[in-house]
């Protein structure tokens, strides 16, 4: 077995319960690394895409990595990966921290979690040795309808400090299709994983290990570490760090590339009063990190306007520390603002932050839920649909919504089915604006300002995801003609996915990507230090593009078609109001995807 | 010409936006990086870090030195790396 593994998975049926240890063959894990791609595979092997992924006999994998445990800068993270409920496609979430540390000390490279506990429980996996893991059920009806942060915290004081748990919010136990897994405040987001957790009755999970991988070069470990987070501290991890990803507002906004109003706009004028640059220096701030990250790009905002507290600090800028706890504080992300936010028409920063929060609480995906919303706003400004308390601009509307999703309880038992389920509910065509692309819905980037992004939504094997593809750094350079690409940016599109790809395996977080001159190779050197083998950088571009080619196989035997590679009728000939020269047509779209299978194929 | 700061480069040039006389982008960009040193590490002589980007009226990423201006262009200067 080579080193930086233990070269086996945890199959663990809950119904009985009971752990079954499989061996992994190194070939695989060569071929797929860990993260997404062992998850794929992992569930290729288990035939799950024919399975509705809300039975007990769908797989849900937690899949660690080669570099989890080891000093790497990012490394500490996990993918969650299952058959979506949402999109019925392959889908691959990421969290990070300390559970992805604890999961492969208990000996394992992933975990596989079957079956159906008979009442909602805690999964308990621990190893006391590095001879044997056990598992138990705990019961868990006083968890029953409480908050990811209430139930994590809760267990942690009951089953110990040690343990790390992933857990899953009210929406989790309602099976909202695009319920989250939560872990120590981050979230494996999108896709619906905490439907697939809570259809198993499982609450949360809670690990403990001792076993620990050995390195096969451990100096050069240790020396890649250190110039690694040498270079994290540079440049090109700046807009993380000071500002976050947030910062993204004020500049898509000037780009017209905004989602506003469930994309009938590339713009909102209230935009400002959501960005970071204010709520800087109108609130109590404080940031974060992930186990081993050197960057720190979460900044936690308190929900409250600071009032008299707020005191200029020793930079002059007026902003405190939140209380080390951060019970009144929330991790303000790019794509929870823009989907709760311009999405919805809201510009009122004290309820976007409220419902972001809630919908952490909930355990909700931000982008599907403001997307979903947003959604039906709009039907209920066309006529479509008879709620007219839901109206864009309207935060308590929003707020009143995401309840009612997280419950599944009037309108919100519809929307918790997403905005393509809700389409065809609805009817009037109203799919035409449904903002998701397999039944995943589209993040913050409007597909019309910023095209190769429309391709790289249009293709994505999980629907429309700003994860799997970056495809918006093509748009944000002068490689293409944003408002204009050609068939020249498809090979870009494609770079894009494959380090996507291989990131999401290795793992390392992407917001390192800048500081890479070539990412192949120095991951080849990673892979080298901690494994022992001869990887090279064109192994590793090899290796992306087999996990990518994994990932459509599943679709293809989940169902896949290509008329699924597409954009909704309103991205398609119609040009962005606030930017006529912001046009797609259905053509370009279309050569756009055929000449991306032209070449995946090739 | 007029220039637009976006996110750090805003942050660290402590300004919107500023007027700047010049006929190239390598020009401009010498003439930021002495009038507000602060923007030092954004600005690598007559070019930009890699990890930011200008872009002309809003239009077209440039990144050549010599890409001429004209005196009623708008050139934004932002992070590259536009991920959320």
């Amino acid at each position: 077995m080579p080193f930086g593994y233990h070269g086996a998975f945890l199959r663990i049926d809950v119904t009985r319960p009971r752990v079954e240890r499989v061996p992994l063959a190194e070939t695989t894990l060569r071929q797929f690394l860990g993260g997404s791609g062992l998850g794929v595979t992992l569930l290729l092997d288990a035939g799950a895409a024919h399975r509705d992924p809300l039975t007990p006999e769908a797989p849900l994998v937690f899949a660690f990595s080669p570099l989890v445990g080891s000093p790497l800068t990012t490394s500490a993270k996990f993918a969650v990966v299952s058959k979506s409920p949402l999109t019925h496609r392959i889908n691959d979430s990421l969290a990070s921290s300390g559970f992805a540390v604890a999961g492969k000390r208990l000996g394992c490279d992933a975990l596989m979690i079957i079956g159906k506990a008979s009442e909602l429980s805690v999964l308990v996996i621990e190893s006391e040795t590095d001879e044997d893991v056990r598992v138990r059920l705990v019961p868990a009806a006083a968890y029953r309808g409480a908050t990811c942060q209430a139930t994590e915290s809760g267990l942690r004081a009951e089953l110990g400090h040690e343990y790390r748990i992933a857990s899953i919010g009210p929406a989790g136990e309602q099976l909202v299709r695009y319920a989250t897994i939560s872990h120590d405040g981050r979230h494996a987001g999108r896709g619906g994983s905490g439907a697939v957790l809570g259809s198993k009755n499982i609450k949360a999970i809670a690990v403990r290990g001792v076993r620990r991988v050995e390195w096969a070069h451990p100096q050069d470990v240790t020396a890649i570490s250190r110039d690694l987070s040498q270079r994290s501290f540079g440049p090109a991890t700046a807009k993380y760090r000071e500002l976050g990803t947030a910062t993204n507002l004020l500049t898509f906004n000037r780009f017209n590339a905004l989602p506003t109003r469930n994309f009938q706009s590339g713009t909102f004028d209230e935009a400002a009063n959501l960005s970071p640059e204010l709520l800087s220096s109108t609130r109590a701030k404080t940031r974060e990190s992930c186990v081993t990250c050197t960057i720190g790009c979460e900044h936690i905002y308190s929900i409250a306007p600071a009032g008299a507290d707020l005191q200029p600090g020793p930079d002059g800028k007026r902003s405190v520390r939140l209380q080390a706890d951060q019970s009144q504080g929330v991790r303000v992300e790019y794509e929870s603002l823009f989907a709760l936010g311009s999405l919805c028409g809201i510009g009122d920063a004290d309820v976007v932050l409220r419902a972001s929060r809630r919908c952490d609480e909930l355990g909700l995906d931000t982008i599907s839920t403001g997307g979903t919303i947003a959604f039906a706003m709009e039907c209920v400004e066309r006529g479509w649909l008879n709620e007219p308390w839901l109206r864009f601009g309207d935060g308590d509307a929003l707020l009143r919504a995401i309840e009612l999703i997280g419950a599944r309880e009037g309108l919100g038992n519809l929307l918790a089915e997403g905005s393509r389920r809700a389409a065809h509910a609805i009817g009037h065509d109203s799919i035409a604006i449904a903002p998701q692309v397999k039944g995943l819905e589209i993040p913050g980037y409007e597909p019309r300002a910023l095209q190769t992004m429309a391709l790289g939504f249009a293709v994505g094997p999980r629907g429309a995801d700003h994860n799997r593809s970056g495809a918006y750094e093509v748009d944000f350079s002068d490689k293409v003609d944003r408002r204009n690409v050609t068939l020249d940016a498809v090979g870009f599109a494609i770079e894009t996915e494959d380090k996507a790809a291989l990131m999401d395996s290795l793992i390392v977080c992407k917001f390192l990507r800048g500081i890479f001159e070539d990412f192949y190779a120095e991951a080849a050197g990673m892979l080298r230090a901690v494994t022992g083998w001869d990887a090279t950088a064109d192994e590793l571009r090899e290796t992306a593009r087999r996990i990518v080619s994994a990932k459509r196989q599943f679709n293809l035997l989940a169902g896949w078609t290509p008329a699924e590679d597409t954009l909704p009728e309103r991205f398609l000939n119609t040009p962005l109001p606030d930017d006529p020269a912001a046009t797609l047509s259905r053509t370009t779209l279309n050569e756009l995807v055929a000449e991306y299978h032209r070449q995946r194929d090739a | 010409m007029y220039v637009e700061f976006l996110g750090v480069p805003r942050q660290r040039a402590g300004v919107t936006e500023m007027v700047v006389e010049a006929r190239t982008l390598g020009q401009l960009l010498e003439t930021l990086a002495h009038r507000v040193p602060s923007l030092a590490a954004v600005i690598v002589g007559d070019r930009l870090h890699p990890s930011f980007a200008a872009n002309l009226n809003g239009d077209e990423f440039i990144n050549d030195p010599g890409t001429p201006l004209r005196e009623d262009d708008c050139v934004l200067i932002l992070s590259a790396d536009a991920g959320g």
